[in-house]
């Protein structure tokens, strides 16, 4: 909202101070400004009218002359100048900026010699002094103005706007009164409202049925109270200047004096008005009322709007004239031939002229006051300001009484509250009498005193109507705060009484991905969690792609909850691809949404993508990524989740295997049971088809939020023998499908099973995958190596060679065939 | 004997400096001391030497033999070195560049929320987390919006539709819409209602607006907020967390301010201002930080807590907007393009 100074003197004296000190009342009131504007002339300090008396040529220079000008008396009388201006004619009135004055721009005006003539100061252009774009010659004062009278003298006064943000729960600062009570509380200054004149009493001329016969209102709810007034004989035309200046330095365009007297009031009082033509009303009744559907209404501002049904209006006999609380009718509005008029002044719910608003896209500064909320119990007092106002600048006489319909209860609000209270509050000690003083500033009226024993006296204050906001002794704490200085909070060392918790095992878990992948070379990226529905297609099995879908997208691309972190992070990808950036190790942690059981689940995720090096060349080639690669990657995230990959089931990725290549990635864990893991190379059309150029290998690993655990109880400590150990190697063909998670359990099984109590087996290790000559088709040759160790002496060869036989034995005799 | 002695060590001593390779070596070795060997042979003879010459012949045989074990050893030490330095191939070159990839990179908003959660967990604050999907109520409701309040908004809040359903974030009450979230403030609320005070903790996260994305804006970003809850907060325990956050985050003589302000769930509000001569690209005294204040009796109320017992305050703030000012990166979208330039920057 903007505010000027000068409309705020009216209500609060700030002269003497600065426009920085008004700025910062009105921060540290909890307003924030959002610029400070200046209108007008700005003031000139030793800036005076100037007569020239003669005109000679600069005996050095074509283009100057050489001036004699008279400034006044009290300026030295009769000056030298030197101008360069082609106007500087004997006769003129001209601003005269004497040495010592300081002109827009910070340029100071000094006794100087120019071209070897002294120059006493400077007579100026309307450009150099701002006020105007243009700079032909000297400006020119009109009226013959005393020489020596101060330039501000003769120009419109300047006005300085604040522009500011109000908080939704101060709808009484929306207005200049409003924030002028706030400003006479933090300068210690008395507050004085306009005087107000008109009463019910004083009605100057006899009613007016033919105009307005009577108001009906059909929607109690959404109306509490409405008033119309009636004023016949008015004179429309343009407003006093005054008026005109202090609507326009805030931002409206002045139109004509009834108009503008209504939107004067609703920026003093923060009580939106309305004026009809009287004669434009069909039928002499108004009816507020909720809109037929389809009904029409072209507003002020020339548009048709169709209107919804239920939408509240006020009606005449025929059609709507108002959107209540929104705009009114280009039809019924005051025009340069009205002479009679309807005042209306009415109290609107806010729910009923925010969906007014909304349903038609037309926001006002009515609309916006209502929406906040005004002070019903303030209504009668910005009525009788209306219609001063309009008597005053428009002439006329009030036909009869006002129409009222409705009421509301009267206002009635009390707190109670004690010094020793907003202290506890506050932590620190303001004292009781500056606490009460700042509150009564705010007309916040002790009504009731009552001492207590130990928390000094309790207060009991009336709320003003207009701080609906205020309602409990809490919400005293910062009224007091406030007129204290927020600024003048004292610091303190902080206190922090013992009170430790271990942090989210989700913190913990992005945390150690982070350190891990960090160390192994990957960049840590960022994406959003809105994707594109193309993209979540390539992740998501398709039905789950609508359930992802958002309800209110903002914009096409970004319409979808994400259901992994592969797809953003490839396109991470292409971007450094696209720049020419060489990036080959990204990963990220995030949430994603996956399905489960029926219904979506919010996870705990982490992926990477492996880039082949393509733009990237080297001078000392390294071993390429491939998929396995990407599983050790994979398990590493599923160790920091604190489970095994390992230990699962892994299989390839089934067909259509979405943005994974088949043959090429596979998947561990099932979400339905908890987590998931999918790894290996990303497929390659789905590369290609982003742009991407080169192989990628990604690892996505998933794990439902609740799942995510603290680290494990700490683990006991098992000997490990120190003798030396027996090794022995073992083939097995199995058939190619066979997993080998399984050969290798079912060899470490036997294995276990044979040393017996004896000895143990230490670790089963694959070493070598064979196919070819030797094995039969569709067969696969594991080769394993077997390290058995005693905690307690070296083994023999025998006993080592007894379970090792055994070992085979078994595992022909479980249906494995040894290679020999 | 003597001289069958003398001119054995004689070409061993020519012979085996010159051996070229291990084999060589070993073939040579066994030809003097391996059981076929010369030396072997001679020491044989040793039964045949008359019993009163033994002395003097087997002085003469000991001291050919720890000779030509010093040429052996000598000969394998060579050999050895030659084999280590054959292993070794030429010198590098120390000037080259690993062809090795360097260390990967932390994203500036992990740094700048993992500083934040350090500095605050000194004093006692613990990360806890909470769904980004999230209610009405926890969002909303239970944070004193009222029910028209524009924040609400289809215009300026995502919804999911009526039908979605969700197995791990729980609804107050069944008729609520799913949304993301717009603070990370209903953390707060799902802390409290898990929990019971006194309760300190901090909950960063990623928080969602219906905006248009520009320099400033971004359709998510990040939060992190501060909660304390324990018997007789006060407005001033708040400006002291307040000043010792940013002390510790920018140097001792960094200042903070507050400003009065609104928001629905704490009463009083307040704006906080930042001291901003440390920060590059800020040619303001004062800067705008976050927001905070007490925590209104009416969100205690509603996760049943008696507000006559329990006072709190609560702090939050935007990570991006933090980092941005931390750093002097002057557009949000690049947190979100990961252009490795960006990131290696950070680290």
């Amino acid at each position: 909202m903007k505010l000027s100074r000068s409309w705020l003197q009216d209500y609060v004296d700030l002269s003497g101070i600065t426009d920085d000190d008004i700025s910062r009342a009105i921060t540290f009131l909890g307003f924030e400004v959002e610029q400070v504007l200046r209108t007008g002339a700005p003031r000139f300090d030793l800036v005076v009218a100037g007569r020239i008396l003669t005109r000679d040529k600069h005996p050095n220079a074509d283009k100057l002359s050489i001036c004699t000008v008279d400034v006044g008396p009290a300026h030295g009388g009769v000056r030298t100048i030197v101008c360069g201006a082609p106007n500087c004619d004997a006769g003129n009135h001209v601003p005269v900026a004497l040495p010592g004055a300081v002109l827009p721009g910070d340029f100071v005006i000094k006794e100087a010699k120019v071209r070897g003539q002294a120059s006493s100061g400077m007579m100026c252009s309307a450009k150099e002094l701002t006020l105007a774009e243009d700079a032909q010659g000297l400006l020119l004062l009109a009226g013959e103005p005393a020489p020596g009278t101060p330039l501000n003298a003769l120009l419109p006064p300047g006005d300085v706007v604040f522009d500011i943000e109000i908080t939704p729960n101060r709808p009484d600062a929306l207005s200049h009164l409003g924030v002028a009570r706030e400003l006479a509380a933090w300068f210690g200054k008395t507050l004085r409202y306009p005087d107000v004149s008109f009463t019910p009493a004083a009605i100057s001329a006899d009613p007016r049925p033919d105009l307005l016969a009577s108001v009906r209102v059909l929607a109690e709810t959404d109306c509490p109270l409405y008033t119309a007034t009636v004023v016949t004989g008015v004179k429309v035309g343009p407003s006093p200047d005054w008026l005109q200046r202090r609507l326009a330095a805030v931002g409206l365009r002045p139109i004509n004096n009834v108009v503008d007297i209504g939107n004067y009031v609703m920026l003093e009082y923060g009580q939106p008005v309305h004026a009809f033509d009287a004669a434009r009303l069909a039928g002499a009744e108004l009816i507020v009322r909720p809109a037929a559907e389809g009904e029409k209404i072209t507003t002020l501002d020339g548009k048709e709007r169709t209107l919804a049904a239920g939408l509240l209006v006020i009606a005449d006999a025929q059609k709507p004239v108002v959107i209540a609380g929104v705009m009114g009718s280009a039809e019924a509005g005051v025009t340069t031939s009205t002479t009679d008029l309807v005042l209306e002044v009415a109290y609107f719910k806010r729910q009923a002229v925010r969906a007014a608003s909304k349903r038609l896209g037309l926001a006002s500064d009515s609309s916006y006051r209502y929406e906040r909320g005004v002070d019903v119990h303030s209504l009668d007092e910005a009525a009788h300001r209306f219609i001063d106002l309009i008597l005053a600048h428009a002439g006329g006489a009030v036909a009869g009484p006002s129409h009222r319909v409705g009421s509301v209860a009267p206002w009635e609000r009390e707190i109670t509250v004690t010094p020793a209270f907003l202290n506890e509050k506050l932590g620190f000690e303001i004292p009781a009498a500056e606490m009460r003083a700042a509150l009564e500033s705010l007309e916040l009226i002790v009504t009731h005193e009552e001492p207590t024993a130990t928390r000094g006296p309790a207060w009991t204050f009336s709320i003003p109507s207009w701080r609906d906001d205020l309602d409990r002794p809490i919400d005293l704490v910062e009224e007091v705060v406030r007129l204290h200085g927020t600024e003048k909070i004292p610091a303190s060392v902080i206190q922090s009484p013992g009170l430790v918790g271990n942090d989210d095992p989700i913190v913990l878990f992005n945390r150690k991905v982070a350190e891990a992948f960090v160390g192994q070379g990957f960049h840590e990226c960022v994406n959003y969690t809105l994707r594109p529905a193309r993209e979540v297609a390539a992740w998501a099995p398709p039905a789950q792609v609508e359930a992802l879908a958002l309800a209110n997208p903002f914009v096409e691309d970004q319409s979808h909850l994400r259901s992994s972190l592969v797809g953003g992070l490839l396109e991470s990808l292409k971007l450094n691809q696209a720049r020419g950036v060489a990036a080959t190790r990204l990963f990220e942690t995030g949430r994603v949404f996956l399905e489960r059981n029926g219904a979506l689940s919010e996870c705990v995720a982490a992926a990477f993508v492996l880039a082949e090096e393509t733009g990237e060349r080297s001078w000392r080639p390294r071993e390429a990524a491939d998929f396995y690669t990407a599983k050790r990657h994979a398990a590493t995230l599923a160790a920091l989740a604190g489970l095994e990959l390992e230990r699962q089931p892994t299989a390839l990725v089934a067909a259509p295997a979405l943005g994974w290549q088949t043959g090429h990635a596979a998947t561990a864990g099932d979400i339905q049971h908890g987590w998931t893991a999918t790894f290996g190379l990303v497929d390659l059309a789905h590369l290609k088809a982003l742009g991407l150029t080169g192989k990628v290998y990604a690892g996505f690993f998933a794990l439902v939020s609740e799942k995510v655990e603290a680290d494990a109880d700490r683990r006991g400590y098992k000997p490990f023998g120190l003798q030396p150990a027996a090794l022995r190697d073992l083939a097995l063909v199995v058939p190619a499908a066979t997993p080998a998670a399984e050969v290798q359990k079912a060899v470490a099984k036997h294995a276990r099973a044979a040393t017996g109590q004896a000895f143990a087996l230490e670790s089963v290790e694959l070493f070598d995958v064979y196919t070819g000559k030797g094995v039969p088709e569709d067969h696969k040759s594991l080769a394993y190596a077997l390290t058995f160790r005693a905690p307690d002496r070296t083994l023999t060869d025998e006993e080592v060679n007894v379970a090792f036989t055994k070992v085979q034995s078994d595992l022909a005799a479980a249906g494995f065939q040894i290679r020999k | 004997m003597q001289d069958q002695l003398a001119a054995l060590l004689a070409k061993a001593s020519a012979e085996l400096p010159a051996l070229a390779s291990r084999p060589d070596f070993e073939a040579a070795k066994a030809r003097y001391v391996g059981p076929n060997g010369e030396l072997t042979a001679l020491m044989k003879q040793m039964g045949a030497v008359p019993k009163e010459q033994k002395p003097v012949v087997g002085k003469l045989v000991n001291e050919a033999k720890t000779a030509l074990q010093a040429h052996l050893d000598a000969a394998l030490a060579r050999l050895e070195a030659a084999e280590l330095a054959a292993r070794l191939g030429p010198a590098v070159d120390p000037t080259l560049p690993s062809p090795d990839r360097g260390p990967g990179t932390h994203h500036p908003l992990t740094l700048v929320r993992e500083e934040m959660t350090r500095i605050l967990r000194k004093v006692g604050f613990t990360v806890v987390e909470g769904p980004e999907v999230e209610t009405e109520y926890y969002c909303f409701d239970a944070l004193n919006t009222p029910a028209d309040h524009p924040a609400r908004d289809a215009q300026d809040t995502f919804y999911l539709p009526a039908s979605a359903r969700f197995g791990n974030v729980s609804k107050k009450n069944p008729g609520e819409r799913y949304l993301l979230r717009t603070h990370t403030s209903s953390v707060q609320i799902r802390t409290m209602l898990k929990g019971t005070p006194p309760i300190r903790i901090v909950s960063p996260g990623r928080v969602y607006r219906r905006d248009t994305t520009d320099a400033t804006h971004s359709a998510n970003f990040h939060q992190l907020e501060c909660l304390y809850v324990d018997k007789n907060v006060t407005v001033r325990d708040l400006k002291a967390l307040l000043d010792y956050i940013f002390a510790s985050l920018l140097g001792k003589d960094t200042k903070t301010r507050f400003r009065p302000h609104y928001f629905g769930y704490t009463e009083p509000s307040f704006e906080v201002d930042l001291s901003a001569t440390h920060l590059p690209k800020v040619n303001k005294p004062w800067i705008e930080i976050g927001g905070c204040g007490m925590v209104d009796p009416v969100v205690f109320q509603d996760v049943g807590y008696d507000p006559e017992i329990w006072s709190g305050y609560a702090f939050g703030m935007g990570l991006e907007r933090l980092a941005m000012l931390l750093y002097g990166i002057d557009d949000i979208r690049y947190f979100y393009q990961n252009d490795v330039r960006f990131l290696r920057q950070f680290a």
